[in-house]
């Protein structure tokens, strides 16, 4: 299990605390009407206009964080890990396009689509890697008394 | 792909986590491995066989169907 990519094992917690950071941070930007979800054509254009540059880091934060949290290694990183991984992310994949494909006959709005499309696969591949593990510790456990 | 990691891990007296130290994965799939739900790769058996100083077809076996 070498020569694969990961972030290292800490950066799971800042993770957590970049999407957690996220929502404090997009409800006031929402009070403060810095963003109107409800609003197809922002009022100011621009990449350097307040509401995309506040859209863009919210976003940013969320989606990094998102991205850290998946993409950490495990304490111990052995091949089931690694299987898991790769069966998590085939399953994230084929929901994200059903969802996608399923929204774009239904919905016409595009955009949403889109940022639909950038959190999808990720939740739902840390929700399922993590369901799995989770499964595997508790077999592990009910198991432990035969262990010795 | 049946294997008989218990029965030799009873005789040389280890338990799972020790196994597991000693080939570098998680007591969870040394435990898996043991009830038949994860295949090993080859490079993992044969570190597992290793471990029991036995040649790989006496730890694991095919089944039928495989």
């Amino acid at each position: 299990m070498k020569n694969h990519f990961l972030f290292p094992y800490w950066t799971r917690y800042l993770g957590w605390a970049l999407v957690i950071l996220h929502v404090p941070l997009s409800m006031l930007g929402r009070a403060h009407g810095m963003i109107n979800i409800m609003d197809p054509q922002p009022r100011d254009q621009g990449i350097f206009a307040g509401e995309h540059l506040f859209f863009i880091c919210t976003t940013l934060v969320m989606s990094a964080g998102l991205f850290l949290v998946a993409f950490a290694k495990e304490k111990i990183e052995d091949e089931q890990i690694w299987q898991i991984r790769l069966d998590s992310l085939r399953w994230a994949i084929f929901i994200n396009y059903l969802v996608l494909i399923i929204s774009l006959i239904f919905i016409e709005d595009v955009p949403h689509m889109l940022e639909l499309n950038l959190w999808v696969p990720l939740i739902f591949f840390i929700i399922r890697f993590r369901w799995v593990i989770f499964r595997l510790n508790r077999s592990l456990s009910r198991e432990g008394d035969y262990e010795k | 792909m049946k294997n008989n990691i218990r029965v030799e891990r009873a005789i040389k007296n280890i338990t799972q986590a020790e196994l597991a130290e000693q080939v570098s994965v998680s007591r969870q799939t040394i435990n898996t491995i043991e009830s038949n739900k994860y295949v090993p790769s080859t490079v993992l058996a044969l570190k597992i066989a290793k471990v029991f100083n036995k040649p790989l077809e006496e730890i694991f076996m095919l089944e039928e169907g495989d």
